[in-house]
Protein backbone atom coordinates (compact mmCIF):
# COMPACT_ATOMS: atom_id res chain seq x y z
CA UNK A 1 0.00 0.00 0.00
CA UNK A 2 2.75 2.35 1.05
CA UNK A 3 4.64 1.44 -2.07
CA UNK A 4 1.65 2.13 -4.27
CA UNK A 5 1.16 5.51 -2.60
CA UNK A 6 4.83 6.35 -3.17
CA UNK A 7 4.51 5.32 -6.77
CA UNK A 8 1.48 7.57 -7.22
CA UNK A 9 3.21 10.50 -5.55
CA UNK A 10 6.30 9.91 -7.65
CA UNK A 11 4.26 9.77 -10.84
CA UNK A 12 2.60 13.07 -9.98
CA UNK A 13 5.98 14.61 -9.21
CA UNK A 14 7.39 13.45 -12.55
CA UNK A 15 4.39 14.80 -14.44
CA UNK A 16 4.61 18.16 -12.66
CA UNK A 17 8.33 18.38 -13.16
CA UNK A 18 8.21 17.56 -16.84
CA UNK A 19 5.44 20.09 -17.42
CA UNK A 20 7.62 22.73 -15.77
CA UNK A 21 10.70 21.52 -17.59
CA UNK A 22 9.05 21.86 -20.99
CA UNK A 23 8.35 25.53 -20.32
CA UNK A 24 11.78 26.17 -18.83
CA UNK A 25 13.47 24.45 -21.75
CA UNK A 26 11.82 26.92 -24.05
CA UNK A 27 13.35 29.92 -22.33
CA UNK A 28 16.59 27.96 -21.90
CA UNK A 29 16.71 27.24 -25.63
CA UNK A 30 16.12 30.90 -26.48
CA UNK A 31 18.66 32.12 -23.93
CA UNK A 32 21.28 29.70 -25.23
CA UNK A 33 20.64 30.50 -28.88
CA UNK A 34 20.49 34.30 -28.74
CA UNK A 35 21.96 35.58 -25.47
CA UNK A 36 24.86 33.26 -24.59
CA UNK A 37 26.91 34.42 -27.58
CA UNK A 38 27.69 37.64 -25.68
CA UNK A 39 26.47 37.17 -22.11
CA UNK A 40 27.92 33.67 -21.62
CA UNK A 41 26.26 30.45 -20.49
CA UNK A 42 26.43 31.50 -16.84
CA UNK A 43 25.28 35.06 -17.61
CA UNK A 44 28.60 36.58 -16.57
CA UNK A 45 29.03 38.73 -19.69
CA UNK A 46 31.83 36.56 -21.05
CA UNK A 47 30.32 34.88 -24.13
CA UNK A 48 32.38 33.72 -27.12
CA UNK A 49 32.06 37.09 -28.88
CA UNK A 50 33.75 38.94 -26.05
CA UNK A 51 37.41 39.35 -26.87
CA UNK A 52 39.81 41.96 -25.47
CA UNK A 53 38.87 44.31 -28.33
CA UNK A 54 35.12 44.05 -27.63
CA UNK A 55 34.03 47.69 -27.21
CA UNK A 56 31.96 47.09 -24.06
CA UNK A 57 31.56 44.51 -21.34
CA UNK A 58 28.20 42.79 -21.81
CA UNK A 59 25.93 42.94 -18.76
CA UNK A 60 26.72 40.42 -16.03
CA UNK A 61 23.26 39.15 -15.05
CA UNK A 62 24.55 37.84 -11.73
CA UNK A 63 25.29 41.28 -10.33
CA UNK A 64 22.28 42.03 -8.17
CA UNK A 65 23.43 45.59 -7.43
CA UNK A 66 23.28 46.50 -11.16
CA UNK A 67 20.35 44.31 -12.14
CA UNK A 68 18.38 45.57 -9.14
CA UNK A 69 18.39 49.07 -10.62
CA UNK A 70 16.47 47.87 -13.67
CA UNK A 71 12.71 47.40 -13.67
CA UNK A 72 11.29 44.48 -15.63
CA UNK A 73 10.14 47.06 -18.15
CA UNK A 74 13.72 48.38 -18.49
CA UNK A 75 14.88 44.84 -19.23
CA UNK A 76 12.05 44.32 -21.70
CA UNK A 77 12.92 47.58 -23.46
CA UNK A 78 16.60 46.81 -23.72
CA UNK A 79 15.92 43.37 -25.17
CA UNK A 80 13.39 44.78 -27.65
CA UNK A 81 15.00 48.07 -28.62
CA UNK A 82 18.69 47.40 -27.95
CA UNK A 83 21.22 49.13 -25.66
CA UNK A 84 20.57 52.73 -26.72
CA UNK A 85 16.99 52.53 -25.36
CA UNK A 86 18.45 52.57 -21.84
CA UNK A 87 21.45 54.76 -22.70
CA UNK A 88 23.68 51.72 -23.09
CA UNK A 89 25.82 50.42 -25.92
CA UNK A 90 24.36 49.55 -29.33
CA UNK A 91 26.40 46.34 -29.06
CA UNK A 92 23.28 45.06 -27.29
CA UNK A 93 21.12 44.28 -30.34
CA UNK A 94 17.43 45.12 -30.75
CA UNK A 95 15.62 41.77 -30.64
CA UNK A 96 12.10 43.17 -30.93
CA UNK A 97 11.63 41.95 -34.50
CA UNK A 98 13.11 38.55 -33.66
CA UNK A 99 11.60 37.50 -30.32
CA UNK A 100 7.96 37.57 -29.23
CA UNK A 101 6.79 39.43 -26.11
CA UNK A 102 6.13 36.07 -24.45
CA UNK A 103 9.65 34.88 -25.21
CA UNK A 104 11.08 38.12 -23.81
CA UNK A 105 8.98 37.75 -20.63
CA UNK A 106 10.50 34.30 -20.19
CA UNK A 107 13.98 35.77 -20.52
CA UNK A 108 13.20 38.39 -17.85
CA UNK A 109 12.31 35.58 -15.41
CA UNK A 110 15.57 33.84 -16.33
CA UNK A 111 17.59 37.04 -15.74
CA UNK A 112 15.93 37.58 -12.37
CA UNK A 113 16.90 34.03 -11.45
CA UNK A 114 20.54 34.87 -12.26
CA UNK A 115 20.63 38.01 -10.12
CA UNK A 116 18.25 36.66 -7.47
CA UNK A 117 16.88 40.16 -7.41
CA UNK A 118 13.79 42.13 -8.30
CA UNK A 119 13.70 45.56 -9.85
CA UNK A 120 13.05 48.77 -7.94
CA UNK A 121 9.52 49.09 -6.57
CA UNK A 122 7.23 50.83 -9.04
CA UNK A 123 6.99 54.54 -8.27
CA UNK B 1 31.14 22.10 -71.72
CA UNK B 2 27.86 23.98 -71.30
CA UNK B 3 26.79 25.43 -67.98
CA UNK B 4 23.91 22.96 -67.81
CA UNK B 5 26.31 20.04 -68.23
CA UNK B 6 28.43 21.55 -65.44
CA UNK B 7 25.30 21.86 -63.31
CA UNK B 8 24.33 18.22 -63.82
CA UNK B 9 27.90 16.94 -63.28
CA UNK B 10 28.20 19.12 -60.19
CA UNK B 11 24.91 17.82 -58.81
CA UNK B 12 26.26 14.29 -59.23
CA UNK B 13 29.56 15.08 -57.48
CA UNK B 14 27.61 16.82 -54.69
CA UNK B 15 25.51 13.67 -54.22
CA UNK B 16 28.38 11.19 -54.58
CA UNK B 17 30.58 13.03 -52.05
CA UNK B 18 27.75 13.10 -49.52
CA UNK B 19 27.67 16.91 -49.32
CA UNK B 20 23.93 16.61 -48.68
CA UNK B 21 24.75 15.11 -45.29
CA UNK B 22 25.46 18.64 -44.03
CA UNK B 23 23.93 20.96 -46.64
CA UNK B 24 20.48 20.94 -48.18
CA UNK B 25 19.99 22.36 -51.68
CA UNK B 26 16.22 22.28 -52.18
CA UNK B 27 14.45 25.41 -51.03
CA UNK B 28 12.48 27.02 -49.61
CA UNK B 29 13.89 27.14 -46.07
CA UNK B 30 12.93 24.10 -44.01
CA UNK B 31 13.77 25.17 -40.47
CA UNK B 32 10.97 26.49 -38.28
CA UNK B 33 12.38 26.16 -34.76
CA UNK B 34 15.69 26.67 -32.99
CA UNK B 35 15.89 22.87 -32.68
CA UNK B 36 15.54 22.57 -36.49
CA UNK B 37 18.40 25.02 -36.95
CA UNK B 38 20.64 23.32 -34.38
CA UNK B 39 20.07 19.95 -36.07
CA UNK B 40 21.79 21.25 -39.22
CA UNK B 41 25.48 20.41 -39.64
CA UNK B 42 26.20 23.11 -42.17
CA UNK B 43 24.62 26.07 -43.91
CA UNK B 44 21.75 25.64 -46.35
CA UNK B 45 22.80 26.07 -49.99
CA UNK B 46 19.51 26.29 -51.85
CA UNK B 47 20.19 29.95 -52.76
CA UNK B 48 23.97 29.62 -53.11
CA UNK B 49 23.94 31.00 -56.66
CA UNK B 50 22.36 34.21 -55.40
CA UNK B 51 24.55 34.46 -52.30
CA UNK B 52 28.08 33.71 -53.46
CA UNK B 53 30.40 34.91 -56.16
CA UNK B 54 31.20 32.00 -58.49
CA UNK B 55 34.91 32.67 -58.77
CA UNK B 56 35.29 32.72 -54.99
CA UNK B 57 33.15 29.59 -54.56
CA UNK B 58 35.15 27.51 -57.06
CA UNK B 59 38.44 28.47 -55.41
CA UNK B 60 37.03 27.85 -51.93
CA UNK B 61 35.77 24.35 -52.75
CA UNK B 62 39.27 23.44 -53.95
CA UNK B 63 40.92 24.99 -50.90
CA UNK B 64 38.38 25.60 -48.12
CA UNK B 65 39.41 28.09 -45.44
CA UNK B 66 37.25 28.76 -42.37
CA UNK B 67 34.60 31.46 -42.88
CA UNK B 68 33.29 31.27 -39.33
CA UNK B 69 35.65 31.51 -36.35
CA UNK B 70 33.37 29.05 -34.49
CA UNK B 71 32.17 25.64 -35.59
CA UNK B 72 28.75 25.84 -37.27
CA UNK B 73 25.98 26.06 -34.65
CA UNK B 74 28.47 25.94 -31.76
CA UNK B 75 29.15 28.55 -29.09
CA UNK B 76 31.99 26.58 -27.54
CA UNK B 77 34.04 24.93 -30.29
CA UNK B 78 36.38 26.69 -32.66
CA UNK B 79 36.03 26.01 -36.38
CA UNK B 80 38.42 23.12 -37.00
CA UNK B 81 38.89 24.14 -40.64
CA UNK B 82 38.28 20.54 -41.70
CA UNK B 83 35.79 21.08 -44.53
CA UNK B 84 36.37 18.43 -47.25
CA UNK B 85 38.42 19.59 -50.23
CA UNK B 86 37.55 18.89 -53.86
CA UNK B 87 39.94 18.31 -56.75
CA UNK B 88 40.05 21.26 -59.16
CA UNK B 89 37.78 19.73 -61.83
CA UNK B 90 35.18 18.62 -59.29
CA UNK B 91 35.32 21.97 -57.51
CA UNK B 92 34.48 23.63 -60.82
CA UNK B 93 31.54 21.30 -61.42
CA UNK B 94 30.12 21.68 -57.91
CA UNK B 95 30.55 25.45 -58.26
CA UNK B 96 28.49 25.33 -61.50
CA UNK B 97 25.81 23.32 -59.70
CA UNK B 98 25.65 25.61 -56.67
CA UNK B 99 25.76 28.80 -58.72
CA UNK B 100 22.72 27.47 -60.58
CA UNK B 101 20.70 27.48 -57.35
CA UNK B 102 19.24 30.97 -57.39
CA UNK B 103 16.52 32.70 -55.41
CA UNK B 104 13.85 34.93 -56.91
CA UNK B 105 14.06 36.97 -53.70
CA UNK B 106 17.40 38.57 -54.56
CA UNK B 107 16.72 41.51 -56.89
CA UNK B 108 19.78 42.02 -59.08
CA UNK B 109 21.74 45.20 -59.74
CA UNK B 110 20.60 47.11 -56.66
CA UNK B 111 23.80 47.38 -54.61
CA UNK B 112 27.05 48.88 -55.84
CA UNK B 113 29.92 48.00 -53.50
CA UNK B 114 31.30 51.22 -52.03
CA UNK B 115 32.82 52.05 -48.70
CA UNK B 116 30.70 54.88 -47.32
CA UNK B 117 30.71 56.80 -44.04
CA UNK B 118 27.02 56.24 -43.24
CA UNK B 119 27.26 52.48 -43.83
CA UNK B 120 30.44 52.34 -41.79
CA UNK B 121 28.85 54.23 -38.90
CA UNK B 122 25.88 51.87 -38.82
CA UNK B 123 28.10 48.79 -39.10
CA UNK B 124 30.56 49.79 -36.40
CA UNK B 125 28.69 52.14 -34.06
CA UNK B 126 24.93 52.39 -34.45
CA UNK B 127 24.16 48.70 -34.84
CA UNK B 128 25.71 45.62 -33.22
CA UNK B 129 27.07 44.05 -36.46
CA UNK B 130 30.68 44.00 -35.27
CA UNK B 131 29.62 42.26 -32.06
CA UNK B 132 29.38 38.98 -33.96
CA UNK B 133 31.20 39.58 -37.28
CA UNK B 134 34.91 40.00 -37.86
CA UNK B 135 36.10 42.81 -40.11
CA UNK B 136 39.32 44.71 -40.68
CA UNK B 137 40.04 48.24 -39.63
CA UNK B 138 43.38 49.93 -40.04
CA UNK B 139 44.86 46.55 -40.97
CA UNK B 140 43.71 45.12 -37.64
CA UNK B 141 41.27 42.21 -37.33
CA UNK B 142 38.42 43.03 -34.93
CA UNK B 143 34.85 41.96 -34.18
CA UNK B 144 33.05 38.99 -32.68
CA UNK B 145 33.18 35.28 -33.37
CA UNK B 146 29.71 33.81 -33.59
CA UNK B 147 28.80 35.05 -37.06
CA UNK B 148 30.59 34.42 -40.33
CA UNK B 149 33.63 36.64 -40.83
CA UNK B 150 33.00 39.59 -43.13
CA UNK B 151 36.69 40.34 -43.68
CA UNK B 152 36.44 39.33 -47.35
CA UNK B 153 32.67 39.78 -47.74
CA UNK B 154 33.15 41.72 -50.97
CA UNK B 155 35.09 38.86 -52.52
CA UNK B 156 32.75 36.14 -51.25
CA UNK B 157 29.23 37.55 -51.37
CA UNK B 158 26.90 38.93 -54.00
CA UNK B 159 26.28 42.55 -52.88
CA UNK B 160 22.59 42.25 -53.80
CA UNK B 161 22.28 39.20 -51.56
CA UNK B 162 23.70 41.13 -48.58
CA UNK B 163 20.87 43.64 -48.98
CA UNK B 164 18.21 40.99 -49.61
CA UNK B 165 19.35 39.14 -46.50
CA UNK B 166 19.22 42.28 -44.34
CA UNK B 167 15.82 43.25 -45.72
CA UNK B 168 14.20 39.84 -45.91
CA UNK B 169 16.13 37.43 -43.69
CA UNK B 170 13.09 35.22 -43.06
CA UNK B 171 13.24 33.91 -46.61
CA UNK B 172 16.83 32.73 -46.30
CA UNK B 173 17.27 31.98 -42.60
CA UNK B 174 14.01 31.83 -40.68
CA UNK B 175 15.91 30.84 -37.51
CA UNK B 176 19.22 32.53 -36.81
CA UNK B 177 21.07 34.11 -33.91
CA UNK B 178 21.30 37.44 -35.74
CA UNK B 179 18.53 39.97 -35.14
CA UNK B 180 15.96 40.71 -37.81
CA UNK B 181 16.64 44.26 -38.95
CA UNK B 182 13.53 44.59 -41.10
CA UNK B 183 11.56 47.34 -39.34
CA UNK B 184 14.63 48.48 -37.40
CA UNK B 185 16.90 49.74 -40.18
CA UNK B 186 15.37 51.75 -43.02
CA UNK B 187 15.78 50.45 -46.56
CA UNK B 188 18.18 53.28 -47.51
CA UNK B 189 20.26 52.51 -44.40
CA UNK B 190 20.30 48.82 -45.31
CA UNK B 191 21.50 49.73 -48.79
CA UNK B 192 24.33 51.80 -47.31
CA UNK B 193 25.39 48.97 -44.97
CA UNK B 194 25.21 46.43 -47.81
CA UNK B 195 27.29 48.68 -50.11
CA UNK B 196 29.82 49.18 -47.31
CA UNK B 197 30.12 45.49 -46.37
CA UNK B 198 30.28 44.54 -50.06
CA UNK B 199 33.38 46.74 -50.33
CA UNK B 200 35.33 44.61 -47.80
CA UNK B 201 38.25 42.72 -49.22
CA UNK B 202 40.70 40.79 -47.09
CA UNK B 203 43.51 43.02 -48.34
CA UNK B 204 42.18 46.41 -47.40
CA UNK B 205 41.71 48.42 -44.25
CA UNK B 206 37.89 48.69 -44.53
Amino acid sequence: MKMIRSAIVLTFAVVLLSAGAAKAADTETIFKFYCVQCHGAAGNGDGPNVSPDFPVTPRNFNKADEMGKLTDLDIKNVIKEGGPSVSKSPMMPPWGKTLTDGEIDGLIVKLRAFCKCTGPAAK
Amino acid sequence: MSASAGFADGAKVFADKGCGGCHYTDGPAKEKTIEDQLAKKGPELWYAGSKFKGEWLGAWLADPQPIRPMKYNSLTDKNAGDHPKLAAAEAGEVKDFLMGLVSKDVPAGVVTPKSNPQGKLIFIKKMPCSGCHKYQTGGKLVGGNTGPSLVDAGVRLNPDWILAYLANAQVFKPVKDMPNFDGILSKPDMEKVAAHVASFTAADAN
